[in-house]
C-alpha cells in the first residue's frame, strides 16, 4: 500500500465541486490515486460517491476545479475526452450491455471500432476475457438470457476488452441478488490482485476490507474520512462515519 | 428464463403507437381481427366479381394495373424520402445545437398545422412557379414533407425511450456522440420505431389518395374519371374501398413480420 504511493498519481482531483441546481452534490473534493491503487468509496447514498466517480470520465461535468487522468486535464477542449475514457473502463449499477449485440459483440465492438482491431483480434482478446470472467460458454448468446451476475461480468470484460489503465465501478453489485454477489466480487478480486488501479463505489463493506488499499468515507458530497480499511472500520475517527458503520456492519 | 430482474437488458419496449393497425406479431390464432377482414375483403370482392360481373369486373379491370401502380409508386418514393427526412428530423429535434433544435421544432409545428391537402396544394403551385413540375412530382414532395414530420416526432420518442445507460456504456467505452447513436442507440431504437413508422406508411398510403385532385392518375383518379363517364358511384367506390383495405391489411401484416424479426434478441 505504501509503496505505490511514492509514484506520480495517475488520477488527480483538486477543488472539486459539482452542482445538481442549487444542490452541491460535491464540495471541494481532493483525491489523488496511484498507479496500481485500490481506493474504495462508501458512504451513504445520496453523499456524492457515485457522482464523484462518474466526474472522473466526465459522464458528469464538475462545475469547478480540476480532474487530470494520467496528466491530462479531462475539462480541457484541447483534450479529446473520448480518447481519456478509452483508458477509463467503467462498470455501471444496472450492467448496460448492449442487448442488440450478442455476448461476444459487446465485447468486440468498441476495439474493432475505436481500436481498429480485426474481426480476429479483437475475438480473439474476447474470448480470453469471457474465459477469465468464468463464462466463455455464453460468447454467442443474448445479454437478455443471462443472470444478472454474468451480465455484469460479461460488462466487465467488456470494459476490459479496452485494455484501460484504470477500472472504474459503479456500485457493481447492488442490483444483484445476493447469491450473484460473490461471483461478481471473485472477478473483481481477481482483477485486483493482477495489480490494476480501480476505484471502486460500494456497499459491500467485506469487499472494501479485503481489497481496498484506501478506503474514502463521503458524506453531503465531502471527503471525510479516509485512510487504511482497517482504520477506517476498526477505529472511526468521525461521528458520522461511526453512525454509518452502526447501520451498515 | 434465467434474468428476471433487469429491464435494461430486454431493451425497453415502450409503445409509441397512436392505435394498433399493426397486427400484434405474437397473435398466433388463426381468426383474428386482421385475418377476418382480409378474407371477408377479398370474399366480398370476388363475390361481386363472380355474381354481378356486369358492373363489377369492368370497374375492377379498369382500375386494376395502372392507378394501383401509380399509387404504389407515388407512396414508395414519398416513405424512401420521408423516412430518411424524419430520421433528420427526430435528431435535429434532440440536438442540443439550439439553432437546428429550433429548425427541426419549427418544421414539425408548421407542417402539422396545415392539412396534408392544403400542403398538395400549395407545394403544387409554390413550386410551378419557379419550376415546370409534374403533378407526381409536387405530390410527392408534398406528402414527403408532410410525414417527414411526423415520423421525426416517432424517430424522437424511439431514441428517447432507449435508456440513458446505453449510451453511457457507450460514452465510457470511448464512442463519440455520433458513434453512440449509430452503432447503440438506433439499432435499438428502431425496434421501437418500425410499428408507429409502418402505421405512417400505411396511412401515407391511404392519404396518396388526395393526390388524385392533381389529377395524377392514381387508383383514386382512376375511380373518379370512370365514374365521371358511367356515374356507377356506388359501384366504384365499393371496389376502391375493397382494393385499399386489401393493400393495407397485407401492408400492416408485412410491418407485423418485420416487428417480430427485430425482437431476436428478447430472450423468449
Amino acid at each position: 500500500m505504501t509503496e505505490s504511493k511514492t509514484a506520480a498519481p495517475i488520477i488527480t482531483i483538486r477543488n472539486v465541486w459539482k452542482y445538481f441546481g442549487q444542490l452541491p452534490a460535491l464540495q471541494d473534493v481532493n483525491l489523488d490515486v496511484a498507479s496500481g491503487e485500490r481506493v474504495v468509496i462508501i458512504g451513504p447514498s445520496g453523499s456524492g460517491k457515485s457522482t464523484l466517480l462518474r466526474s472522473i470520465n466526465r459522464l458528469e461535468e464538475i462545475d469547478k476545479g480540476e480532474i487530470r487522468v494520467q496528466g491530462q486535464d479531462i475539462m480541457a477542449p484541447e483534450n479529446d475526452i473520448n480518447l481519456i475514457r478509452r483508458n477509463l473502463g467503467m462498470v455501471f449499477q444496472q450492467f448496460n450491455l448492449f442487448p442488440h449485440k450478442t455476448v461476444l459483440q459487446n465485447l468486440t465492438m468498441a476495439p474493432i471500432k475505436l481500436l481498429g482491431l480485426s474481426r480476429e483480434e479483437a475475438e480473439q482478446r474476447a474470448l480470453g476475457l469471457l474465459k477469465k470472467v468464468g463464462i466463455s460458454d455464453k460468447a454467442n448468446v443474448y445479454p437478455a438470457m443471462l443472470s444478472g451476475g454474468q451480465q455484469q461480468r460479461v460488462a466487465i470484460a467488456r470494459a476490459l476488452a479496452m485494455q484501460p489503465a484504470i477500472m472504474l465501478f459503479d456500485e457493481p453489485t447492488s442490483a444483484l441478488d445476493p447469491e450473484m454477489v460473490g461471483e461478481v466480487l471473485d472477478v473483481m478480486v481477481k482483477l485486483a490482485e493482477e495489480g490494476m488501479t480501480m476505484v471502486c463505489v460500494t456497499h459491500e463493506m467485506g469487499f472494501a476490507r479485503t481489497v481496498a488499499d484506501r478506503c474514502i468515507f463521503m458524506d453531503h458530497g465531502q471527503i471525510v474520512e479516509q485512510g487504511s480499511p482497517d482504520a477506517l472500520f476498526n477505529s472511526p475517527r468521525h461521528p458520522r462515519l461511526r453512525q454509518f458503520l452502526n447501520q451498515v456492519l | 428464463m434465467p434474468n428476471t430482474e433487469n429491464s435494461h437488458s430486454k431493451g425497453n419496449i415502450v409503445m409509441v403507437t397512436d392505435g394498433a393497425s399493426i397486427p400484434d406479431p405474437r397473435e398466433s390464432r388463426l381468426i383474428n381481427a386482421w385475418s377476418i377482414a382480409l378474407a371477408g375483403a377479398i370474399a366480398a370482392l370476388l363475390a361481386l366479381c363472380l355474381f354481378w360481373p356486369e358492373p363489377y369486373r369492368e370497374i375492377l379491370s379498369y382500375l386494376l394495373p395502372d392507378g394501383v401502380l401509380i399509387t404504389f409508386k407515388i407512396t414508395v418514393l414519398s416513405i424512401c424520402c420521408a423516412v430518411p427526412l424524419g430520421l433528420v428530423t427526430g435528431l435535429g429535434r434532440i440536438s442540443r445545437n439550439r439553432f437546428i433544435n429550433l429548425l427541426a421544432s419549427t418544421y414539425v409545428e408548421v407542417i402539422r398545422g396545415i392539412p396534408l391537402l392544403v400542403q398538395i396544394f400549395y407545394i403544387y403551385y409554390a413550386l410551378s412557379r419557379f419550376f415546370l413540375v409534374s403533378g407526381t412530382t409536387s405530390a410527392v414532395i408534398a406528402i414527403s414533407f408532410c410525414y417527414g414530420a411526423y415520423m421525426g416526432e416517432v424517430f424522437r420518442a424511439g431514441i428517447l425511450a432507449i435508456s440513458k445507460g446505453q449510451s453511457e456504456a457507450a460514452r465510457s467505452l470511448g464512442f463519440n456522440r455520433f458513434q453512440t447513436m449509430f452503432y447503440v442507440v438506433l439499432p435499438q431504437a428502431w425496434r421501437t420505431i418500425l410499428p408507429p413508422v409502418g402505421n405512417e406508411c400505411i396511412a401515407m398510403l391511404k392519404d396518396t389518395s388526395l393526390v388524385s385532385i392533381m389529377a395524377v392518375p392514381d387508383l383514386m383518379h382512376c375511380a373518379r374519371s370512370f365514374v365521371g363517364t358511367t356515374y356507377l358511384y356506388f359501384e366504384t367506390y365499393t371496389i376502391i374501398a375493397l382494393i385499399y383495405l386489401i393493400i393495407t391489411l397485407i401492408l400492416s401484416k408485412c410491418v407485423s413480420i418485420m416487428e417480430s424479426r427485430l425482437n431476436y434478441y428478447d430472450g423468449k
